[in-house]
């Protein structure tokens, strides 16, 4: 349709106007720098910050909430409003679940994990049936079993965690010279895992397909349905081992395990550049997006500052990336 | 409508139907399923549950819902424009805050109102702003807001609760007039003022064609910026509406005010029929929404239902109303 000649692209263009859109377009780059001024800022100012024990220890708090804005990511990606509000409450039901199995019907924990990583993708698949199967406005989808999943959990229990978990989980939450075992263990590989999904399978690439323009991607033949229902079924399994990390790390299963990290999760992957309209959105802004919010985090509590400022600055950074590339994008031009 | 036994359909009836809205088109939309699953289950409760039919539970209802649906009007608004406003549960806690301070400084009716409207107009503003003239997307700057608003009420009370607030705006709660809460009385004020100005009003009609297709929107004349700082403070306004009734209702007023209101707000906008993608839905939808879920919620405690169970129900009754509604449009156009 466009007349396109040889893509001439200049070797280096080093004017100012370009090297400002390169780092304030690009969301990772923005991110980068954005990460690299906390490092610095902190480094400087807040005793015990910049040491090898407390930049690798910080991740633990990473693990789950940057599992889940992976999860967000594949579900935002397919679009029409796409979005799952009920991680959070699958979160808690998961691990409801796995406490049941180890200690009512006391499985072992293998069996208990692998059941428990399966749970998860069934609640996320009953989301994927209402959305793509019945074709429900995800958001109604999500919001219902956010109310149901947290319930279910909070009933199983009557409220009260279930702490007889088996201690050999708890290995999960100990260090391997000084990097919590889950980081390694979990978020590397999930990190690994979802990036190669999206950026090298032809799943990840209908996902993208689906969510930059339905009516195309059917047209082209991409499995629609099954795309977009395994997209919140995945989801879902994320979901189921997010609630083995925090059983590890609470050495409990809590019914109210996953409270609000619905929208911390969402949050982040926005704030990784994930756009809400689908179609956009990679992993390696993400993760940074998380490392940011953790790393903010950790500086305020290792300041000292009261630690409701960590919302403030979640919402602060949040609102403050987007104006910048919003302008930038206005002014040197939207990529 | 055409004459019968006409051969070829009169000019009229090929044209879009704009102003005709007969009993054909009201039977078959969202609100009909919403108001006929309303006075199934109130007719089924009633019956069975002699203390589900008094005065004194419809008022109750009615009372409990009026902050849901004071708040879904504005929402109604937001997203029928295309967008969607996070933040209002958040913007409730530091409308209440402030009001409930001023009381505790010995404010007078009249001032504390005033001062409930303007901070929740302040921060409807704000949002408008950044959303419009910031150009972010609606989803991002609510979220980023909820946040912020949160440590600012948190700051505001030092993280204490509020106790002790002068119950000089208990009618805005509990007070009746002709029967029902003076709350549901504003709620229905509100909305039928908006639905007069979305149905009616040129810049109300500007609203759905905004969230049909913003850009067709703008090329055809609408004033983009304007209407959309607009929908977010008007939500803001009816936030500090809600607030007044909230704090009317509180003598003491806990840190966590309006956590989850904001899915509330949305779950009854929703639920009334307004599509979440924007440039569909009605008010009167919303409040019928809100007063689907405030009753479901007020029969679980009529039925001695475990309180836990609540969020089971309400999730169930979402998707069967909203996957009702769905089954029955497929089999209209089939």
């Amino acid at each position: 349709m466009i007349d396109v000649p040889a893509v001439r692209r200049p070797r280096a263009d080093l004017s100012v106007s370009a090297v400002l859109r390169f780092l304030l377009i690009e969301r990772w780059v923005l991110l980068v720098i954005l990460l690299g001024g906390l490092i610095a800022f902190d480094g400087a100012r807040v005793q015990d910050f910049l040491t090898y024990d407390n930049l690798a220890g910080s991740t633990a708090f990473a693990v789950e909430v940057g599992i889940l804005a992976l999860a967000q990511l594949l579900v935002i990606v397919t679009g029409r409003g796409a979005i799952d509000l009920s991680v959070g409450s699958a979160v808690s039901l998961a691990s409801v679940f796995f406490g049941e199995c180890v200690t009512k019907f006391g499985l072992s924990l293998w069996p208990a994990v692998l059941l428990t990583v399966l749970f998860g993708l069934g609640l996320g698949a009953v989301n994927g049936f209402f959305v793509a199967v019945v074709g429900l406005p995800a958001l109604i989808v999500t919001l219902a079993t956010l109310f149901a999943y947290s319930s279910l959990a909070l009933v199983i229990t009557n409220t009260v965690p279930i702490s007889d978990v088996p201690p050999k989980l708890f290995d999960l939450a100990l260090y391997w010279h000084g990097i919590p075992r889950q980081t390694l263990l979990v978020y590397v590989p999930v990190i690994a895992i979802v990036w190669l999904l999206m950026r090298f399978t032809v799943f990840g690439r209908h996902l993208y397909g689906l969510g930059t323009n339905a009516v195309a991607e059917r047209f082209a033949a991409g499995p629609v349905v099954l795309a977009r229902f395994s997209a919140f079924a995945i989801s879902g399994m994320l979901a189921g081992i997010v609630a083995l990390v925090t059983s590890a790390r609470f050495a409990s299963a809590r019914p109210d395990a996953g409270l609000n990290l619905e929208l911390q999760s969402i949050t982040i992957a926005v704030l990784g550049g994930v756009a809400i309209t689908g179609g956009v959105g990679t992993v390696p802004p993400v993760v940074l997006a998380t490392l940011l919010i953790t790393l903010v985090n950790n500086g305020i509590n290792l300041a000292g500052i009261d630690p409701i400022w960590q919302q403030a600055a979640l919402g602060g950074i949040l609102i403050g990336s987007a104006l910048l590339n919003s302008f930038a994008g206005r002014r040197y031009g939207a990529t | 409508m055409a004459a019968p036994n006409q051969t070829a359909p009169a000019v009229a009836d090929l044209l879009p139907r704009i102003r005709g809205y007969g009993w054909r088109e009201a039977l078959e939309a969202r609100e009909a399923t919403i108001a006929v699953v309303l006075v199934v289950m109130c007719t089924v409760m009633s019956i069975a549950y002699p203390q589900f039919r008094t005065l004194g539970n419809a008022q109750n209802i009615l009372q409990a819902v009026a902050m849901t649906a004071i708040v879904g009007v504005g929402m109604t608004m937001v997203i029928v424009s295309g967008g969607i406003d996070v933040s209002v549960g958040s913007a409730l806690s530091v409308c209440a805050v402030v009001v409930g301070m001023r009381l505790q400084d010995g404010a007078g009716v009249v001032e504390a109102i005033a001062v409930a409207l303007a901070v929740g107009t302040a921060i409807g503003l704000l949002n408008g702003l950044l959303i419009g003239v910031g150009r972010i997307h609606s989803i991002i700057v609510t979220f980023g807001m909820l946040n912020i608003l949160r440590v600012v009420s948190f700051k505001a009370t030092g993280g204490k609760w509020l106790s002790g607030v002068p119950g000089s705006l208990s009618y805005f709660n509990d007070g009746t007039l002709l029967w029902l809460p003076f709350a549901w009385w504003m709620a229905m004020a509100l909305g039928a003022v908006a639905t007069y100005y979305l149905w009616r009003r040129p810049t109300g009609r500007h609203l759905y064609a905004l969230g049909g297709n913003p850009e067709t929107a703008r090329l055809a004349g609408v004033a983009v910026l304007r209407r959309t700082i607009f929908v977010y403070a008007i939500t803001g306004l009816f936030v500090g509406v809600a607030s007044i009734v909230y704090v009317g209702g509180n003598t003491v007023i806990q840190t966590n005010v309006g956590v989850g209101f904001e899915l509330r707000v949305i779950a009854a906008v929703v639920i009334g029929g307004t599509s979440i993608l924007g440039g569909k839905g009605t008010v009167i939808g919303t409040l019928l929404g809100a007063l689907l879920v405030g009753t479901i919620e007020n029969a679980l405690v009529v039925v001695n239902a475990k309180a836990l169970y609540t969020g089971v129900i309400l999730g169930g009754l979402i998707l069967l109303t909203v996957g009702l509604d769905m089954l029955r449009r497929r089999a209209r156009e089939t």
